[in-house]
C-alpha cells in the first residue's frame, strides 16, 4: 500500500513537470476561469449586502421650495401623518441648518459646496425623510405621486431608481463575468483534457508494459486523475489569491475612500461569504481536474 | 492450461487471422508456434493473453474461459502469464532492476518483497551484477534477459514469447533458449513463436505449424521442416 502510494506521489509528480507547457497553459487557464468565478460571486454577494443596507434604510425624501410658506410646510408634514397616510411608517423634518451640516459631511473635500451658502444655512432647501412601511415599488412611487402635487413641494426623490440603477449594473457585470467564467473553465478542463492525453501518449510505452504484466486500469488511472486534480486544485488556489487581493483592493481604494461618502460601506463581501466563495473555487477546481482527467485517462486507456 | 477450441480470429472483418483453431496444452509443457510471418503465431499468443478476443471458439487458460472476461478480470489473467517479446519493452528510462521491479510494483507486492525478489531473478537470468545499468547500455542478449526476468518475477503459470530470438545472433539466441528450458523446468508452461529453424530443431519439443491462420501440424518432439 505504502509502496502504491510512493508511486502514485512520484508519477504525478514527474507528469506535472514533463510537459510543461501543456500544465502551464492548462494551469494559466484555471486561473483566470476561477478568477472570474470569484468574482462573480463576490459581486453578487456585495450588491446584495448594499442592496440591503438600503432597502432597511429606504427613504422618500421630500424637497421643499426654498420660499415655501410655513403654511405649505406644515401642510405637507400633516398630510404625512401616518394617521393621514397608510403608507407611511415615519417622517422627520430636515431644517436648513440640518441640510447644510448634511452637506459639509457628503463633501468634505470641496468647501465651494457649502459656501454657495449662507452660514446659517440661508437657502438651502428644506426637506422630509420619510420611511416608508414598504419598500415596495408601487408604494414608493405612490408616495412620490401623491406629495409631488402638494403646494410648495419642489421634487421628491426615492432611493428607488438608485436601487434598480444598481441592480442592472451588477446584473451585467455577472452575465459579463459569468459568460466568460463558464467559456474559459471549458476551456481549462479542455486543456487539462487534453495534458492527460498527451501524458499518456509521451507514456503509452509503460502503460503497455504494466497492462501486459496485470497492472489494474485504475492502477494506471490514478497517477494522470491525480495530475489533473493538482492541476485543477494548483489553478485554483492561485485564483483565490488574485480574487483575496482584488477584494482587498477593492476594499482600501474603492470602499475605503469612497465609501463612506457616497454611503456604500456595505457593497463589499463579509468575511464568511468571501470564505465560502474560497471553498467554492477550490472544490470547482479540484472536480474539473479529476473529472476532466478521468474522463481522458479511461478514453485514451486503451492504447 | 492452455486451450483452444475452434478458435477464430477476423480482424476489421476482412482479414482471417485464424481459422477454427484447437489445441491444448499441459501444464509445464514446452510449445513452439512456427510459421512465416502473418501465419496466425502472435495472434495466437495475442488470445492467450487477451490482447485480442476470440471471434468465434473458445480460450481457455489455467481453468477458465477467458472469452468474457471482464476489463476488471483481465488483470488477474495477466498476472498468471509473463510476456517476452521480440523487441525487448524494456523502459529506457529506468535501471535494469526498476525495469524488472516494475512488473511487481504495479501489481502492488510491497517493498521488501521486491528487494528480495529482483536480485534473486537477476542473478538467475544471468544479469547479477548489472542492476544499476540502463538499457541502452547492455547488448541485445543481455536486454532479452532483463525482459525474461520482469517477465518471470512473479512467478508466472505460464511464459509467452513471441520471437525472443528475433533479434539476437545464433549463439546468443542459444543461450535466450537455455534460459527459456530452465524456466521450463521450473513447472513454467512456455508458448514460444519463432521462425529460428535451428533452435527448434535443437530443443526437440512440441511443434504446432501454422499456416495462413490454419494448424497444419501439431507434432510432439517436432522439427521446423
Amino acid at each position: 500500500m505504502f509502496s502504491r502510494i510512493g508511486y502514485i506521489i512520484r508519477e504525478t509528480l514527474a507528469n506535472l513537470t514533463r510537459n510543461l507547457t501543456l500544465t502551464i497553459a492548462s494551469l494559466l487557464t484555471v486561473i483566470v476561469s476561477l478568477s472570474f468565478v470569484g468574482f462573480v460571486f463576490l459581486i453578487q454577494d456585495a450588491v446584495g449586502n448594499q442592496l440591503g443596507t438600503w432597502k432597511d434604510g429606504v427613504e422618500v425624501s421630500v424637497f421643499m421650495n426654498p420660499d415655501a410658506s410655513l403654511d405649505q410646510i406644515e401642510g405637507v408634514r400633516r398630510a404625512l401623518e401616518p394617521a393621514q397616510n397608510s403608507l407611511i411608517r415615519s417622517s422627520r423634518y430636515v431644517n436648513a441648518a440640518d441640510a447644510l451640516i448634511e452637506i459639509k459631511k457628503l463633501f468634505p473635500s470641496t468647501p465651494e459646496m457649502t459656501d454657495l451658502f449662507s452660514k446659517d444655512g440661508q437657502g438651502v432647501p428644506t426637506s422630509f425623510r420619510i420611511k416608508p412601511t414598504s419598500t415596495e415599488s408601487t408604494v414608493i412611487s405612490s408616495i412620490t405621486s401623491t406629495f409631488r402635487t402638494m403646494p410648495g413641494v419642489s421634487i421628491v426623490r426615492s432611493a428607488d431608481q438608485a436601487i434598480a440603477f444598481i441592480r442592472k449594473i451588477s446584473s451585467f457585470a455577472r452575465w459579463g463575468l459569468g459568460v466568460g467564467a463558464v467559456s474559459l473553465l471549458a476551456a481549462a478542463v479542455l486543456l487539462i483534457w487534453n495534458t492527460i492525453r498527451t501524458a499518456m501518449f509521451a507514456r503509452r510505452r509503460e502503460i503497455e508494459v504494466m497492462k501486459l504484466v496485470g497492472a489494474t486500469n485504475w492502477f494506471i488511472r490514478w497517477p494522470f486523475i491525480i495530475e489533473g486534480m493538482v492541476q485543477g486544485l494548483l489553478g485554483a488556489a492561485i485564483a483565490c489569491g488574485l480574487v483575496w487581493t482584488g477584494k482587498n483592493l477593492w476594499r482600501s481604494k474603492v470602499i475605503g475612500s469612497f465609501g463612506s461618502q457616497l454611503n456604500f460601506d456595505t457593497l463589499q463581501a463579509t468575511a464568511s461569504q468571501f470564505r465560502s466563495v474560497i471553498i467554492l473555487l477550490l472544490v470547482i477546481g479540484a472536480v474539473a481536474g479529476s473529472v476532466a482527467s478521468a474522463i481522458a485517462s479511461s478514453r485514451f486507456l486503451d492504447v | 492450461m492452455i486451450k483452444l477450441d475452434n478458435v477464430t480470429k477476423v480482424y476489421n472483418n476482412e482479414v482471417l487471422a485464424l481459422r477454427d483453431a484447437s489445441f491444448e496444452v499441459a501444464k509445464g509443457e514446452f510449445v513452439f508456434l512456427v510459421g512465416t510471418s502473418g501465419s496466425g503465431k502472435s495472434t495466437l499468443l495475442r488470445l492467450i493473453n487477451r490482447e485480442e478476443a476470440a471471434d468465434r471458439g473458445e480460450v481457455w487458460v489455467a481453468g477458465g474461459n477467458i472469452n468474457n472476461l471482464s476489463s476488471r478480470d483481465v488483470p488477474k489473467l495477466r498476472r498468471k502469464m509473463g510476456n517476452v517479446f521480440q523487441d525487448y519493452k524494456l523502459l529506457l528510462n529506468k535501471t535494469v532492476f526498476e525495469n524488472v521491479a516494475f512488473a511487481l510494483e504495479v501489481i502492488g507486492s510491497p517493498k521488501h518483497v521486491i528487494r528480495q525478489q529482483v536480485p534473486a531473478i537477476l542473478e538467475l537470468v544471468g544479469l547479477a551484477g548489472k542492476q544499476e545499468r540502463f538499457p541502452n547500455q547492455l547488448s541485445g542478449g543481455e536486454q532479452q534477459r532483463v525482459s525474461i526476468a520482469r517477465a518471470f518475477v512473479n512467478r508466472p503459470l505460464i511464459l509467452l514469447a513471441d520471437e525472443p530470438t528475433g533479434n539476437l545472433d545464433p549463439a546468443t539466441g542459444e543461450g535466450i533458449m537455455r534460459l527459456l528450458d530452465r524456466i521450463n523446468k521450473t513447472g513454467t508452461t512456455v508458448v514460444m513463436a519463432t521462425h529460428d529453424r535451428n533452435i527448434v530443431n535443437m530443443m526437440r519439443r512440441r511443434v504446432i505449424e501454422l499456416d495462413r491462420g490454419i494448424i497444419i501440424r501439431d507434432q510432439a518432439r517436432g522439427v521446423y521442416e
